[in-house]
């Protein structure tokens, strides 16, 4: 090694802990965790089941890029970070923005994650956003809550999470930065000079793979030709996970391994969380999604719904009796087929104080369009 | 001989180094990151020293990653840090130009606010060296088209320390064309103030005063156009030269009063013609000041091709000294 060397050392990545089954990070987590846990993935599916019902009564623009059936991995990553840690979503991760530090404490302002009422008002259009409004749909964010800002370009966000990282460990800090990315994304450049960077200089940066097996129209098998996605991971010396995106304890697990490898400066992971899509991309792509992707293979992809999964697993750790888990059936069924009295009510309650607040909140001034292009006041 | 030696001349080089060096030991958050900045100092050497003086957490040699220079700068910038990022050519810029003009461009206007990106992206520009097609761009049209960039052209090497301590300095998302021509040009250097200064962004330098017509221009071709100007003047016409400095701000007033007075205008550039910057000060000349001209405003720029290698061919395709004169010539006939 040269005097000159960065930080990097040729490394063989640590094992996954696939077949440690003895000392499972969800086994320390209380029943209240749990059942916390299993609120959250309601959450994640009422706020979709709930926006796709208003936009068909015509109250919302844009496309909607639905979360169903992957909420599971949202859930899963996001409840044992710390709040300071940092967090990166795209278009289909909506409910990250609320889940983010949510953990027994939907409605406190001070959390580091973003209040329903901001999210609300971004989906509605309205000043409420913390962009106010001026991209659409997923492209929020905010500096103050660690969240960073989603955009189109897909991985064009990892460099963004390694810069993060970057400055963080400038600054003493010891915060990891976890993105959520489609594996569609995964064939851009800019996801290999990202991970390439980070794995370079060790730096805390965990990719979540959603691999939902569609990126818009196109099969996995047109998107790269490994058996496992995680795999990538050997090119780069970094360890790659797969978890069933299914199992929000499944992803807990993993996560956690990987905050405690990435937190303890040992490099970045990749983690890979089989799902599969359960519409179109977006809701425009719905009907031309049904031809594109024969019933059975759809079928197949919904039949482990996270939620009912979530339950199973919560039967089994005795946290829930199978009369308590028919309380609320909201799993397996479309938004057409589900109704408020499947969720618990304080999930449509949370929902509904954040729909009250966008629907009240102003369309910003049409002026306001030419603002912000440079630094203002100096 | 006197007791005291006279303060040494700087190239355009040494003046960017020194804005550099300055401003990482004014501001602990500054970073700089680069391929081949640290160990080697830079390509040309703008960088020599820094990773030595400020250690290689803060000069960061980079892979040749251009799209990820630019979006770990981002990620930086949004993590509260100031960053110059270098392209070792800036024709190399095209391999991050999805994270300049979608990610950092837009962090400002797409948060409304909440995060600005102090970011400089700077790198060496410019033809004139025999470079060929790709080390001789002037590719600065594509940023004054993405709105959110600051556009920054210097000249000469106080300018080049002043305007590059003013971008850094300014909260905004700055794309830096140094001209590499002028990198050691002996006839250009200069001294150099010994305490802090800035050269404000969006200001024009009047770098030769005169009455018959007005060459605006910046970069390199600020010399062709001064070139032209004596040469002029030995044929009987007064021209004003114009060095625009940044073009994103742009000074328009400053063209416009010397158009006031001289009413006849060439504008030169050395980037292809279509949809380059001459074309958007001759748009704004004819709109804004069409009262004062007395003869059709006039862009001289490289013919619609590729920079080619050898100097015959090279030279046939770029502005020159021969058609900035013949063109002020024709134009002041007119």
């Amino acid at each position: 090694m040269s005097p000159n060397s960065g930080t990097a050392t040729a490394v063989k990545a640590e094992a996954p802990p696939e077949t440690d089954q003895s000392r499972r990070p969800q086994d320390a987590l209380t029943k209240e965790d749990c059942l916390e846990i299993l609120k959250q993935l309601y959450l994640a599916r009422y706020f979709d089941v709930r926006l796709i019902k208003e936009k068909k009564r015509g109250h919302l623009r844009g496309t909607l890029y639905s979360s169903h059936n992957q909420e599971a991995i949202l859930v899963g990553s996001l409840y044992g970070l710390q709040p300071n840690d940092w967090v990166s979503p795209i278009h289909r991760d909506m409910p990250a923005f609320f889940l983010k530090d949510a953990k027994f404490k939907w409605d406190d302002r001070e959390r580091m994650g973003l209040s329903i009422e901001e999210v609300c008002a971004q989906v509605w259009g309205k000043s409420g956003s913390p962009g106010r409004a001026r991209d659409n749909w997923s492209h929020i964010g905010s500096r103050a809550k660690h969240i960073i800002h989603s955009t189109s370009m897909l991985a064009g966000t990892i460099p963004t999470a390694t810069g993060v990282a970057y400055a963080d460990r400038l600054n003493r800090g010891d915060a990891v930065v976890v993105t959520l990315n489609g594996e569609g994304s995964t064939a851009q450049g800019i996801f290999h000079e990202a991970i390439n960077f980070a794995s370079i200089h060790k730096l805390p940066v965990i990719t979540v793979i959603e691999n939902n097996q569609w990126a818009y129209g196109t099969p996995n098998e047109l998107e790269y030709a490994l058996e496992d996605f995680a795999r990538r991971a050997d090119g780069y010396g970094i360890p790659g996970l797969i978890a069933d995106g299914q199992d929000v304890f499944d992803v807990y697990d993993k996560m956690m391994w990987a905050v405690d490898y990435s937190r303890a400066g040992k490099g970045p992971v990749i983690i890979e969380c089989k799902t599969f899509r359960a519409y179109g991309h977006g809701d425009h792509d719905d009907d031309r999604a049904a031809k594109y992707r024969p019933k059975p293979e759809v079928d197949e992809g919904r039949k482990r719904d996270p939620i009912a999964v979530c339950k199973q697993a919560l039967i089994e750790k005795g946290f829930l009796t199978p009369q308590e888990a028919n309380q609320w059936m909201a799993e397996g069924k479309n938004a057409a087929e589900v109704s408020n009295d499947d969720f618990p009510p304080e999930v449509v309650q949370y929902l509904d104080r954040g729909i009250e607040f966008a629907v009240a909140s102003p369309v910003p001034e049409p002026e306001e369009a030419a603002r912000w292009v440079f630094k203002e006041n100096g | 001989m006197s007791a005291v030696a006279a303060p040494a001349k700087k190239n355009y080089l040494t003046a960017l180094r020194e804005a550099l060096d300055e401003e990482m030991g004014r501001n602990p958050d500054m970073v700089c990151e680069g391929e081949d900045i640290g160990i080697l100092g830079g390509a040309f050497g703008v960088t020599e020293g820094l990773q030595a003086k400020y250690g290689k957490e803060r000069v960061i040699d980079m892979p040749i990653s251009e799209a990820c220079i630019v979006g770990n700068a981002v990620g930086m910038a949004l993590n509260g840090k100031t960053v110059m990022a270098e392209m070792q050519f800036i024709d190399f810029i095209s391999c991050g130009f999805d994270q300049i003009v979608n990610m950092l461009a837009t962090y400002y206007y797409r948060t409304a606010g909440e995060v600005n990106m102090p970011v400089v992206v700077r790198g060496p520009a410019g033809a004139y060296g025999g470079g060929a097609l790709y080390h001789s761009q002037m590719n600065e049209a594509w940023f004054c088209n993405s709105p959110g960039l600051q556009v920054v052209c210097p000249s000469t090497p106080y300018d080049a320390k002043g305007l590059l301590k003013s971008a850094i300095r300014s909260g905004n998302p700055t794309i830096f064309f140094e001209i590499k021509e002028l990198y050691r040009k002996r006839e250009i250097e200069e001294v150099l103030p010994n305490e802090d200064y800035l050269v404000p962004l969006g200001k024009a330098a009047i770098r030769r005063e005169g009455t018959d017509i007005t060459l605006v221009s910046y970069g390199q071709n600020v010399y062709h156009c001064l070139a032209a100007a004596q040469e002029l003047q030995g044929m009987g016409i007064s021209a004003e030269v114009i060095d625009i400095r940044s073009l994103v701000p742009l000074d328009e007033q400053a063209i416009y009063e010397s158009i006031s007075k001289t009413s006849r205008v060439v504008v030169v550039n050395e980037a292809p013609m279509t949809c380059g910057f001459a074309g958007e000060i001759v748009a704004r000349i004819s709109q804004n000041a069409f009262k004062y001209l007395d003869a059709p405003p006039v862009r001289i720029t490289r013919l619609d091709t590729p920079v080619p290698w050898v100097k015959p061919l090279e030279l046939y395709v770029l502005p020159s000294l021969e058609k900035i004169v013949s063109a002020a010539v024709a134009t002041v006939k007119y």
